[in-house]
């Protein structure tokens, strides 16, 4: 099993990466000052801030403090999160699931849409519908997130008032257990219809807007690789054949333009998990991202320093797919060497 | 249109075919009025420089060309295919003499004006292609089994059901897989359990039938072969593979569009020989097209030269090659290295090809030909016999030209 192989050698090669990154985040975040801000109020005496910086042990030289915020890490302890006044190992899961539910979804959008846009504007180029295409993607990589979202919801939240606000509706939410904590994988385990659809009824304009960006660089990077793919001499082979021109395109070249593709949509993770900042603010997401922006203004430093340890780890993981699933596509690629 | 008709031993027939293609300077005339025919189980070959337009003329058969920015611009590619023998289907039997086909013809086809579906239909069945390359015209991201599959399931999928002992099957979904036509909701009925045996009978008659055909190009072990991509094999390996693929369905014209032309020397010789043998089993015609003269003279039965979008030269191989009549056939052969000259004293043809865009109503040779006279540069030459399998598009030693007729006696300049 070459492949198994390769894969547990990158999950083994994970932690010593993840303790390079959590040098780098503490650095920045200390470069930034002293974490002791948000805990102070102006009321306290200089004693009392004194015992608070003992109490965080902020007293201690820097590395200790690293040495420290480690073990913290490494037993679950990530710090207390004075943004959320209260431990940031309590609060993260449950924030993590709601931006998990939303950038899985606009990923979602993003990948089908792009793929089928970027496919349905290579088979035809330079013709009317690679135009249209044209358009909807430049707009997509052009228009403003948190504008594109307010537009959203002033047509569809404030005029016409079909689309609804927020996560999902409160006597909703109440009537069923979230033991996982994304909504519709929780409506599912409940069998609710009711629940589910009002899931997604929510997710719908967040996750559009989200989506929106994302679905315009992969359309785009399909489209291009496609149209270069279809100049290939196995596209004619193919055709020569006698096989529909339906099943040239997606069995032959589109599986080819989707080699190139695939990299460019590892890239867009990570710009979704950025994006989730402005659209949990513009629609009342519950999230990480709208945690994320408050501790940055308030210098919430634990917070801060567990978002980025933990994208960074996703963010590694979902290169590792993306390699293997290139690895997959074309099989000149070893992995591994 | 009893005119149009052709006789029984001609399998398809080229009328001024003329190809043209749209560039950002004007228009290229890049096959501009080609005649010739193919006959029965022949060899003919296509010769010419880069960019005089023979590759376009072999892939017009197949309605292969890149439209836009190419044109058809007019002209007829008639082809007859031959019947498909009743007793074996194709598959070859002591009745059709292993070819697949009676020597009746079928209908007479425009391959130029057909429909989508009826030019699907001839590809890869009546006409099939090799291409130059094998490591570009086989698909990288699929196993040779898998493509070779596709010939097999869009032209013999009742066959295929047959050999899988499906042949009165009723289920729509598994009919569909087998003529690979599977629509997204079929997906989801292939996978119930019964569907799903049947649906593996379907791939293991595929996969007899496709390592039949392999084993036929003298691949070893055509078995192992099938799960392998076209990069783990040799170039030689990859055009057995392209040349089973294009045979599988005993077609009765084969493109082969420079073939050898990406091998090693040392492989050419037996991917030629291999065509060879399974064209005389089958009873193939073949258009050879090469810019290699000393290998088209080694297996064509007869020869067109093509210079500059136009054929100037066509005959039998032996004429062409004993009597060359036009003054490029004999630059080029002169170009030719051979036993008899001396090193040293291989000679070019001065010039270079003239541009297609909107080419003057002049010899198209002319200005690079060494027996050019003043009539060559405001006359264009049409073909004409000068015996009855050889003709030649030049106003040389053209009795009817007497007083002015270029000869190959007197150079000018």
């Amino acid at each position: 099993m070459q492949l198994r192989d390769y894969i547990i050698r990158r999950l083994m090669v994970l932690p010593i990466l993840i303790l390079g990154v959590s040098i780098v985040v503490f650095t920045l975040t200390r470069v930034g000052g002293s974490p002791i801000g948000i805990y102070l109020s102006h009321e306290m005496t200089p004693e009392e801030v004194l015992k608070i910086e003992e109490r965080f042990g902020l007293d201690k030289p820097v590395l200790v403090q690293y040495i420290q915020w480690l073990k913290g890490i490494v037993s679950g302890d990530f710090g207390w999160s004075g943004v959320a006044s209260a431990p940031v190992a309590e609060v993260f899961p449950i924030k993590l699931a709601a931006t998990l539910e939303l950038a899985t979804a606009a990923g979602l959008v993003a990948l089908f849409l792009g793929i089928t846009l970027g496919t349905f504007a290579g088979a035809r180029r330079n013709r009317f519908p690679d135009h249209l295409t044209r358009i909807v993607a430049v707009s997509g990589a052009s228009l403003p997130q948190f504008w594109f979202g307010i537009l959203l919801l002033i047509i569809f939240w404030a005029q016409l008032g079909i689309a609804p606000i927020g996560r999902s509706d409160a006597t909703i939410f109440a009537s069923i257990s979230h033991p996982t904590g994304l909504y519709t994988i929780d409506a599912i385990l409940a069998g609710s219809i009711r629940a589910l659809w009002d899931a997604i009824w929510h997710l719908i304009l967040p996750a559009l807007t989200l989506g929106y960006g994302a679905t315009a660089i992969i359309a785009r990077m399909m489209r291009s690789a496609l149209v270069e793919e279809l100049q290939q001499d196995y596209v004619d082979a193919a055709r020569a054949k006698g096989l529909a021109e339906k099943l040239v395109i997606k069995r032959h070249a589109r599986r080819n333009a989707l080699v190139p593709t695939i990299t460019v949509i590892g890239l867009t993770f990570g710009f979704l998990l950025q994006g989730t900042i402005t659209i949990e603010i513009i629609y009342r997401w519950p999230g990480i991202g709208r945690w994320m922006a408050d501790s940055v203004l308030r210098g919430d430093q634990a917070t801060l320093m567990t978002y980025v340890l933990f994208t960074s780890v996703l963010f590694l993981l979902v290169n590792l797919i993306v390699d293997v699933i290139y690895a997959n596509l074309d099989r000149r690629v070893t992995l591994g060497k | 249109m009893p005119n149009n008709q052709f006789e029984n031993n001609v399998l398809a027939k080229v009328k001024d075919l003329k190809v043209h293609f749209n560039s950002k300077r004007g228009v290229v005339h890049a096959v501009d009025g080609v005649d010739f025919e193919i006959l029965n189980g022949e060899t003919l070959g296509l010769v010419g420089e880069t960019g005089c337009g023979k590759s376009v003329t072999g892939r017009s058969f197949l309605r292969l060309l890149p439209i836009p920015p190419g044109i058809i611009k007019g002209g007829a590619v008639n082809f007859k295919a031959n019947l498909v023998c009743t007793r074996c289907s194709g598959r070859g039997c002591s009745e059709c003499g292993k070819s697949g086909h009676k020597t009746e013809k079928g209908e007479q086809v425009d391959l130029l004006k057909i429909s989508d579906t009826r030019m699907r239909e001839i590809r890869g069945d009546r006409i099939a292609m090799i291409f130059q390359d094998p490591g570009k015209a086989l698909n990288p991201t699929l196993t040779v089994g898998a493509q070779m599959a596709e010939v097999f399931l869009q032209h013999r999928s009742l066959e295929i059901l047959d050999m899988a002992g499906l042949g009165q099957i009723k289920n729509k979904a598994i009919l569909r897989f087998a003529k690979q036509d599977v629509k997204l909701f079929d997906k989801i009925l292939l996978l119930l359990p019964k569907a799903r045996k049947q649906k593996l009978k379907v791939q293991e008659a595929v996969k007899i039938m496709v390592s039949k055909a392999l084993s036929e190009t003298q691949v070893p072990n055509p078995l192992k072969l099938l799960d392998r991509f076209p990069h783990e094999l040799s170039g030689g390996m990859r055009q057995r593979v392209m040349i089973a693929q294009a045979l599988a369905c005993n077609p009765d014209l084969l493109i082969a569009d420079e073939p050898t032309t990406a091998l090693d020397v040392t492989v050419e010789a037996r991917i030629l020989e291999l065509i060879r043998e399974l064209q005389l089993k089958r009873k193939t015609s073949v258009l050879y097209i090469s810019h290699d003269l000393s290998l088209v003279r080694r297996i064509c039965d007869r020869v067109a030269v093509m210079y500059a979008g136009r054929i100037v030269e066509i005959g039998k191989a032996e004429e062409i090659f004993a009597n060359p009549s036009h003054p490029y056939t004999r630059g080029l052969m002169a170009a030719v290295p051979s036993n008899g000259i001396p090193r040293g004293s291989l000679s070019a043809i001065k010039g270079t090809v003239p541009e297609l865009i909107d080419p003057p109503d002049s010899c198209r040779f002319s200005g690079r030909c060494p027996y050019e006279v003043n009539g060559c540069r405001v006359n264009d030459p049409k073909l004409r016999k000068i015996t009855e399998s050889h003709s030649v598009a030049c106003f040389i030693n053209d009795a009817s030209l007497s007083w002015c007729a270029p000869s190959f006696e007197e150079e000018r300049v």
